[in-house]
């Protein structure tokens, strides 16, 4: 079974993917829908490193008489997975400030109804 | 009516989220110990870095990190293509500074000290903490510095946009060189040079870090200069 501990930071890191996604889907705003997507992306890496951390006690940087480190391998993959979330944030926000540039406006509903108006 | 059915779906569609993620959540298998057991015995003597996560992003799946290098690449071309068709729109974008003296002064002043900060991130990367990529991040945030800092008419020559394009392509250029070298000198590709000419085998996971930490940063620096608008 899990222990307490884990079950907790697990649930935490689900409290934060679920904030990101209420985000997302709930806010009218553009600005606040990325910043949603970025912590979609946050909880997912902290999800992995916590993961990774169970079989292990050290950071896994092996000096003279460090042992028993924790999963590097998690580790490894949420830094591919941290850049390219930082990509996807940085083009989102050159579309949101294209959207604004072209509407004047950040706010979704605003938006879907001048593009109704100009179809 | 439209608007009670999108709440409606909004819902359901949080609900299946929560339903799926506490499914993963609540998993109570064992997490396998092969991958770490493997590494603490065969890391250091494979690849020559200490830290453990460099000789797995560096060493084992050096590809992998070729890939990404080629995503970020990609995201600032296309950011840098958005950001100047929506320019076409305006004819120049909106300049709203919120700058005071002492926000140059200090920022400009502690540049330099962001950019030695980074360079130690990149080189020391196989035996403490950090790497290419979180070197490259802290490069990336010490151009900003440096830019933020400037006035109007001087601009430190590291933040102008036509060295960062070069420094951008001419990392790429030499991380892909190192990558093929292997290939023509019987190593398979993105085999430890260093082996071959007899050096301790951490030399070549430095020069990696330092290729992915130049090309990174550069990326990432032009990208935030192009979005604050301080481009030259």
């Amino acid at each position: 079974m899990i222990e307490t501990f884990i079950l907790i930071e697990r649930i935490l890191v689900g409290a934060i993917f679920l904030t990101g996604f209420g985000s997302v889907i709930f806010d009218s705003n553009l600005v606040k829908k990325i910043i949603g997507l970025s912590l979609l992306n946050s909880a997912v890496v902290i999800l992995f490193v916590l993961e990774g951390s169970r079989i292990g006690e050290n950071t896994p940087i092996l000096e003279p008489g460090i042992e028993n480190v924790v999963d590097p391998l998690p580790q490894a993959l949420v830094l591919t997975a941290i850049v390219i979330g930082v990509c996807v944030t940085a083009f989102a926000l050159a579309l949101a400030r294209h959207l604004y540039i072209s509407t004047g406006t950040f706010d979704i509903d605003r938006i879907r109804s001048q593009v109704h108006d100009e179809n | 009516m439209a608007k009670a059915w999108a709440i409606f779906g909004s819902v359901s569609s949080l609900t299946i989220a929560a339903v799926l993620v506490g499914a993963i959540l609540l998993d109570p298998s064992d997490w396998p110990a092969q991958i770490r057991d493997f590494t603490e015995r065969q890391g250091v003597a494979d690849t020559g870095a200490i830290n453990l996560v460099s000789s797995i992003y560096l060493g084992y799946r050096a590809y992998d990190t070729l890939g990404e290098t080629i995503v970020l690449l990609l995201g600032v071309l296309g950011t840098l293509g958005l950001v100047h068709v929506g320019e076409q729109f305006t004819g120049g974008a909106v300049r709203k500074s919120l700058r005071t003296d002492f926000l140059n002064v200090a920022s400009g002043k502690l540049g330099p000290i962001v950019l030695v900060f980074g360079f130690y991130v990149m080189f020391f990367g196989h035996v403490s903490p950090g790497g290419g990529f979180q070197g490259g991040v802290v490069f990336a945030s010490g151009l900003v510095f440096l830019a933020m800092g400037s006035r109007d008419a001087v601009y430190s020559p590291l933040v102008r946009s036509s060295f960062l394009h070069r420094l951008e392509g001419l990392a790429f250029l030499l991380l892909l060189l190192a990558a093929i070298i292997g290939v023509f000198t019987n190593v398979g590709l993105f085999g430890n040079l260093a082996r071959q000419l007899g050096l301790p085998p951490a030399y070549f996971i430095v020069l990696l870090n330092i290729l992915i930490g130049l090309k990174v940063g550069s990326s990432l620096g032009l990208l935030c200069l192009i979005l604050l608008e301080k481009a030259r």
